[in-house]
């Protein structure tokens, strides 16, 4: 069982090869997650979170939970990148909950990508195995899309997505489960 | 509440990926993650599906002092790893990779006792060091074996020069930095359990001349008198 901890050593930076290495207790393979990973997740939680203080305690917390419990990512169940990027979305919302996520985007980047023309999320996507994804959101409603992109990218309660879409409280909701359902059902399809 | 309608428990799932729950009800799906499999494989299934959205954000590179804040917290959240073991599903379990990469305390130990019911356990593999300068000849043997501690064995027992100690430190194939392993009494024989070590192939042992009491800092400050690797001892 032993011997093929030799194979442990890294050779691919591929974040999946990395946080494999990390549940292995390789602290140079934690080394090099953060530097290929920890530009993009800081701009996923500075996005939700508008303040560099906090976005950095989310990012410093999600590497610490990195650490200690990356044999909980199960390649299974979904890409390393998208663990991580759980794990900092996760500690970015609880601090915004924590702070009653007074801080609206002034520009939400919902609104810059979200819009109706045609391929605008593929273009984005594209680059990230996303395209399917996009495909999928392109078919929503464009209130709709615009719904889940505020919460997703830009952290909206519903009430702050129901005051930048201009929707009663009540239906967002409702709203964004039917898009959950449309989503899900399109990438399955 | 978490509903045990599988398609409300889905929406709740996606909704709390999505980030839209209240502080409360957010924290009371990720307390029942824990021991609801079918809400935590349902967490899952939406992270992936959701979580390529995250390359809508341009990268932007975080403070410069982060990573060491990181290296801190991890330091100040202990030495010792905490590995929480839990029962896995047994798909995962005979996944050659859980295999290959679960090394540590307890995932480990279990990992034995779930080969125990499966086949005859092979014995143990040894490992063995000898610890050496280049000028002297073999003056100190580290033992281990996979799943167990260390043993440190002094051939030529002799004291340092009076007010320094030995200190024994071990570094793990791929670590920055050796992890002291205590000081070395005067007999010159040292055993180690599992929770202070972890033998495994590759890794370095080595011996430094320190103040009494050791290394104030954590790291080795004083010459490294001995070194070697364990290597795997052939079946």
């Amino acid at each position: 069982m032993f011997a093929t901890v030799k194979a442990a050593a890294v050779s691919a930076d591929e974040p999946g090869s990395l946080l494999l290495a990390v549940a292995a207790r390789d602290q140079q393979a934690l080394r090099r997650l953060y530097e290929s990973e920890a530009p993009r997740l800081f701009a996923v939680a500075l996005r939700i979170l508008h303040d560099r203080s906090a976005a950095a305690d989310a990012l410093q917390e999600a590497f610490i939970q990195v650490w200690h419990h990356a044999g909980r990512w199960d390649p299974a169940l979904g890409t390393a990148r998208g663990w991580l990027t759980g794990l900092v979305r996760y500690r970015a919302l609880d601090l915004a909950r924590a702070r009653g996520r007074e801080t609206l985007s002034p520009e939400p980047l919902a609104e810059e990508v979200a819009d109706d023309e045609p391929g605008a999320l593929e273009r984005l996507l594209a680059r990230e195995e996303s395209g399917r994804l996009a495909g999928c959101l392109e078919t929503l409603d464009g209130k709709n899309r615009r719904m889940i992109l505020l919460a997703f990218v830009d952290g909206f309660s519903h009430s702050q997505i129901a005051a930048s879409v201009g929707v009663p409280l009540g239906t967002v909701k409702a709203w964004i489960r039917r898009g959950l359902m449309a989503l899900r059902d399109c990438l399955e399809a | 509440m978490i509903p045990t309608d599988p398609d409300e428990l889905d929406l709740l799932a996606g909704e709390y990926v999505l980030g839209t729950l209240e502080a409360r009800h957010a924290l009371e799906v990720k307390a029942a993650l824990d021991h609801d499999p079918g809400l935590k494989a349902a967490v899952a299934r939406w992270e992936s599906r959701l979580n390529g959205l995250a390359a809508l954000v341009p990268p932007e590179p975080p403070p410069p002092d982060l990573w060491s804040r990181v290296v801190q917290g991890i330091a100040e959240a202990g030495a010792t790893p905490r590995v929480a073991y839990r029962r896995r599903r047994s798909r995962l379990l005979e996944r050659p990779s859980f295999w290959r990469w679960t090394t540590a305390g307890f995932a480990a130990a279990a990992a034995a006792l779930a080969l125990l019911l499966v086949r005859p356990a092979p014995p143990p593999e040894r490992y063995l060091a000898v610890l050496q300068t280049e000028s002297t000849s073999p003056a100190w043997v580290v033992e281990g074996q996979a799943g167990g501690g260390i043993v440190l064995t002094a051939l030529n027992p002799r004291q340092p020069e009076p007010g320094r100690a030995l200190e024994l430190w071990g570094q793990p194939p791929g670590a920055t930095a050796p992890r002291s392993l205590g000081l070395i009494p005067p007999e010159g024989r040292v055993a180690l359990d599992p929770t202070t070590v972890q033998p495994r192939p590759g890794m370095l042992i080595a011996i430094s001349l320190e103040p009494p009491g050791g290394s104030p800092t954590g790291q080795p400050t004083g010459p490294i008198l001995f070194v070697g690797r364990l290597e795997a001892v052939p079946r």
